[in-house]
């Protein structure tokens, strides 16, 4: 599982920053956009970190979770348009994927809001560092992640904070 | 006592009621939902139709899935960042087909027990039924043996 240890050494070189986002980059599309934006010289918020990944069907809500989990305060997705996966429907796995994500976060109580799905093609550099940018500013003005370290007692049965 | 293909077959035509009421099979199916990986194989291989795959997922088999299990490490990092117990199960999509709650009907299951056998993570037991008291023992000897 390379790419949620990706994820993991991603959020601890962070450790400083107020916020760190995670974006999983498809090969084909969203990375190769992040390039074109970075040879444009077009600055991305220093807290976002990227993994690349051969497409975003790749990607597990293991991943996006165990990355919150390890110190991200949002995960963001890159993929192919619709219909346009390199992989035929790799993106479309993505997609429910971070859907059932967001699901899980809001049953336990969690902005859903800090894992979300981009798409764009290759060819727009510009979507990718707005996407990006919204996810900065959306992570932003929620309250960073509180999390329990890892051997801590789980939340007692009896009930919630809320 | 594994089922044939042909057994199945046969299976597959019987009615539940008169199945179930035979007593050849019937064995008692215990779920252990901890242990479940919610591959599907307990679905595919049920001949009446009485385990499905669900449209909604149940929370609290992530949290109580045992320790390194695929389900258990999603577990651990959700109970990382918990800040309430979750609130009921939630709808899955539709390409998401692992996290799933298996639905089983006990009305429509004849026992047969070809969940349990096929189960990868042995989450389900068949319980062989239990041989009537008035059974003399003699009888009763030749068919454990």
């Amino acid at each position: 599982m390379t790419a949620a240890t990706d994820a993991a050494k991603a959020v601890t070189t962070t450790a400083g920053a107020e916020r760190s986002i995670v974006a999983f980059c498809c090969r084909e599309c969203a990375y190769a956009a992040a390039d074109a934006s970075a040879n444009a010289r077009t600055p991305l918020p220093p807290t976002v970190r990227l993994v690349l990944l051969p497409c975003t069907g790749r990607v597990s809500p293991l991943h996006l979770l165990s990355a919150l989990a390890e110190g991200a305060d949002g995960v963001m997705v890159a993929g192919c348009l619709e219909g346009q996966c390199h992989y035929r429907e790799g993106n479309f796995n993505a997609i429910d994927r971070v859907k059932f994500v967001q699901r899980l976060l809001e049953s336990v109580g969690v902005e859903p809001e800090r894992c979300r799905m981009f798409t764009m093609s290759a060819g727009e550099p510009p979507k990718f560092v707005a996407a990006v940018r919204e996810m900065d500013r959306v992570v932003g003005a929620l309250p960073p992640l509180a999390r329990r370290a890892a051997g801590e007692p789980a939340l007692a049965a009896t009930g919630g904070e809320h | 006592m594994p089922l044939t293909d042909r057994g199945r077959e046969i299976l597959k035509r019987l009615p539940a009621t008169h199945a179930r009421s035979s007593g050849s099979i019937g064995c008692e199916i215990v779920r252990h939902e901890d242990l479940c990986i919610g591959c599907g194989t307990c679905p595919r291989n049920c001949p009446t139709g009485a385990s499905r795959r669900g449209a909604t997922f149940d929370v609290h088999q992530l949290l109580d899935a045992p320790a390194g299990s695929r389900r258990g490490e999603l577990g651990a990092a959700l109970r990382r960042l918990m800040r309430s117990q979750p609130s009921g199960p939630v709808e899955v999509p539709p390409r998401v087909t692992v996290y799933r709650t298996i639905l089983y009907d006990g009305e429509r299951c004849i026992g047969c027990g070809s969940c349990a056998r096929n189960c990868p993570v042995e989450a389900i037991e068949a319980r062989p039924p239990e041989v009537p008291a008035t059974a003399p023992e003699g009888e009763g000897a030749e068919v454990t043996s």
